[in-house]
């Protein structure tokens, strides 16, 4: 009796626990809630067992018209959200969030944010940043600097700050470009405000500052959370100087970096490894951090990525030097391959396939492996320039640039 | 010992002369790869047209390059159209980038740069007659394709890096220095899509980085051998001195004064005037005429971008005396006075001038100088000169 008891149990508790890990897959699937995915690595969870790529090419699904901006694509549910906008003339316009159908990109609605950030060198207009989703709620920031937290439902504003007007920030010279964390009750983000608020933990309800820290300007990149150490993480990269903070806004350890004002955002590799990469000189540095204390544990020129961050996987390290497709070794920084005619494109992975969307709008699969490139299909997704990372959920892949959006089926 | 010192000089002496013969069988095959020095040599110019890709945006683009290694392109760098332009030696160009309109003269490390621009085919094609150097550095494999690397010198003392395809002779890579907002900075060329065309070989694709940036050439068509004005790779004139060009040449000038008893024109004087740019962006006027003394008159005229206003400053050698004028062109019409002219914190005291230019035609333009005892509310004529282009 006891026995088969026990044998019951142990059934039910696997019977629970697959059930459990499917919904945890299936969630995870679903979405692409923030700036470069689930845990801001640019990596999805998801299979791509069974695509025979010899056959295989990415199937277009939809594609819409969009105004101009920088946002991903970002997905909870059969919804999709981010930032578009609208010009009236040359120096009047709009920034929206807005909301689509998955299935069709079909626009569901759409709520002006700020007045439109034109960008002074023509490189594009519109908000530079993702927004960030939780349960109910998204939240969004301007080019011009208005933080804003909607309901998901319609996009009526709960909560808006005007990070210029309420704290002093300076507008960065292309934008506010910093996409906010979410982490349980608080958004949390730089700010680059005066009076000690360069970074700023927010109660996400209201808007009022929970925790603030530092000096200094907003910089072009964004926040990580991570666990290291088991403890969870907010990382920032300002200046030359890399943060770390607990939830409750502790400094954690402090970095000094090789380089300043770098635009891809910290990288998570190995547990306790950050991998940091700017266009200047020495171009990357990987940092260790053991016990609180971070180090240096190699640094090189082998990659110098300007505006979008690489990818990790399986020990090497994928990404754009200057404007070359690269693989570089996460333990000694030794290039094993390179692939030039993509411009500075940007890249996600999905399994060991990397997704890679070219300057110009062409969609490239490429093995994640460090061997050799190899391409196994592409597809022209976009035409013009394009300079947002993919997104990708339940086996499509999303990706926009300044004029349009498009959906293509990979599984 | 002795002998050893002997064996170690002839061994190094052999090497030497291998390795010379080495280079220039590589770069007599490079040559050949190219199209032929026979064919290069009958290219005068070429006129380029294609795709040129900045900041991810792919914009037409065109230029022309002589076998004096001239070089002159317009195409566009992000929001900007730019023009640049080389003679061989020196250049210049016109980049709004840089916060400025005109045209502006290309420095030593920039005019490095376009001499690498300018070479029709590569520069070995008779690089040892135009005094660059070559040296055979090894042959490696890079990037997965096996090179011979060359360091090659320019007179200038400027260096370049080129790895020429072990297997195809053609030019896969050229490490250099570029320049980014005038500052030098390490660029790396690739080279990739030969095609022939006419007997010669050329790469239809050019990829380029340095700093952050990105550069792609795409070539669409190339012209031989077309008609070709010097003029263009001469420095231009910025457009607001451009609207002054009509007063340059030689001139018979009829001088005449205002009678304000009879209320009408009179002849004075009849001589002879040159005006010619006496710097790229100044005209520079010599006269001299007989009001009630000699006047020999030296008038300078530039404009100032920052105030937006033209500068007249004209130098009286009767008098020893300097005078400058503010002005502006309406409706054809130039006007400059100095009425708003402070020397040394004061306003000269002496009476005020206008100068006023009318074109009538390409072959005529008047001068009317007028005076003013109330800090211009009131003009009063003085002398007018007539301009008729000499016939030769």
């Amino acid at each position: 009796m006891n026995k088969y008891f026990t044998r019951l149990s142990i059934l039910w508790l696997l019977m629970i626990g697959l059930v459990s890990l499917g919904i945890a897959q299936e969630e995870s699937a679903n979405k692409w809630t923030q700036f470069r995915g689930e845990d801001r690595s640019g990596k999805s969870m998801e299979s791509l067992d069974g695509v025979d790529w010899s056959t295989s090419k990415p199937e277009l699904v939809w594609k819409h018209e969009l105004g101009s901006g920088f946002a991903e694509l970002t997905m909870m549910g059969n919804r999709m959200y981010t930032m578009t906008s609208q010009t009236i003339d040359s120096t009047t316009g709009s920034e929206f969030l807005a909301a689509y159908e998955v299935e069709t990109g079909k626009e569901l609605w759409r709520q002006k944010v700020d007045s439109i950030y034109f960008d002074p060198d023509g490189w594009g207009d519109g908000s530079r940043t993702t927004p960030s989703i939780d349960d109910e709620h998204i939240y969004c920031l301007s080019g011009h600097g208005k933080l804003s937290a909607h309901h998901l439902k319609d996009g009526a504003i709960i909560w808006q700050i005007d990070l210029k007007a309420k704290y002093g920030s300076a507008e960065p010279r292309w934008g506010f470009s910093t996409s906010p964390i979410i982490l349980e009750g608080l958004l949390i983000m730089e700010v680059g405000g005066a009076e000690n608020k360069a970074f700023v933990a927010f109660d996400k309800e209201n808007g009022e500052i929970v925790w603030n820290y530092g000096k200094g300007n907003a910089s072009f990149n964004s926040p990580l959370l991570t666990t290291i150490d088991e403890q969870l993480q907010i990382i920032f990269a300002n200046g030359k100087t890399l943060y770390s903070f607990n939830p409750k806004g502790d400094t954690l350890w402090t970095y000094a970096m090789p380089f300043g004002g770098i635009t891809a955002m910290p990288l998570l590799i190995k547990n306790n490894k950050i991998f940091l990469s700017g266009i200047r000189n020495p171009g990357f540095v990987i940092v260790e951090i053991n016990d609180h204390k971070a180090t240096e544990f190699i640094r090189g020129t082998s990659m110098k990525t300007d505006f979008n961050t690489a990818v990790y996987h399986d020990g090497y390290i994928y990404g754009f030097h200057v404007a070359s497709l690269r693989c570089i070794s996460a333990e000694t920084g030794e290039a094993k391959w390179t692939k030039r005619g993509f411009g500075k494109g940007s890249l996600m992975i999905v399994d060991d396939q990397l997704l890679v969307l070219s300057d110009k709008g062409k969609l490239i699969i490429v093995e994640a492996k460090p061997d050799a490139y190899v391409e196994k299909t592409s597809v022209q997704a976009l035409e013009g320039k394009s300079w947002t990372a993919p997104s990708f959920v339940n086996g499509k892949v999303y990706v926009r640039n300044l004029t349009h959006m498009a959906c293509y089926k990979i599984k | 010992m002795k002998s050893k010192l002997i064996w170690s000089l002839l061994l190094v002496l052999c090497f030497g002369v291998i390795q010379a013969q080495e280079l220039d069988e590589i770069i007599s095959k490079h040559i050949e790869a190219r199209g032929g020095a026979e064919n290069w040599a009958k290219v005068n110019n070429m006129k380029i047209t294609g795709r040129f890709t900045a900041f991810s945006v792919e914009e037409d683009w065109m230029a022309i390059k002589t076998n004096k290694g001239q070089y002159y392109s317009e195409l566009h760098l992000g929001k900007h159209a730019v023009i640049e332009a080389f003679d061989g030696e020196h250049g210049w160009t016109i980049d709004p980038w840089h916060e400025i309109s005109f045209p502006r003269i290309l420095s030593k490390d920039e005019d490095n740069v376009f001499q690498q621009k300018s070479s029709l085919m590569t520069p070995f094609l008779d690089y040892k007659e135009k005094g660059l150097v070559a040296k055979l550095i090894g042959k490696q494999d890079l990037e997965g394709v096996e090179v011979y690397t060359i360091k090659l010198t320019r007179p200038s003392g400027k260096y370049e890096t080129w790895y020429i395809d072990a297997n195809t002779y053609l030019e896969y890579r050229r490490d250099s220095y570029w320049v980014d907002f005038t500052y030098p900075t390490p660029a790396e060329s690739y080279f990739e899509d030969f095609r022939e065309i006419n007997g010669l070989v050329i790469p239809y694709y050019e990829e380029k980085m340095f700093s952050q940036r990105n550069r792609v050439l795409l070539i669409e068509d190339i012209l031989f051998n077309i008609e070709l004005d010097e003029e263009l790779f001469e420095m231009a004139k910025s457009s607001e001195m451009e609207a002054l060009s009509f007063m340059k040449g030689s001139w018979d000038v009829e001088v005449q004064g205002w009678s304000g008893r009879a209320n009408k024109w009179y002849p004075m004087d009849a001589t002879t005037s040159t005006i010619k740019y006496a710097a790229n962006n100044m005209l520079e006027e010599k006269i001299r005429y007989k009001t009630d003394f000699v006047m020999p008159i030296v008038s300078q005229y530039s404009y100032h971008a920052g105030s937006g206003k033209y500068r007249v400053c004209v130098y009286n050698d009767f008098s020893g005396e300097t005078e400058m004028f503010i002005g502006q062109i309406s409706d054809s019409t130039f006007t400059a006075d100095n009425t708003k002219m402070i020397y040394g914190g004061m306003q000269d005291p002496q009476a005020f001038g206008k100068v006023t230019i009318t074109p009538e035609d390409s072959d005529h333009f008047n001068v009317l100088i007028e005076n003013s005892f109330d800090k211009g509310e009131n003009w009063n004529p003085g002398n007018k000169l007539i301009y008729t282009r000499k016939s030769n």
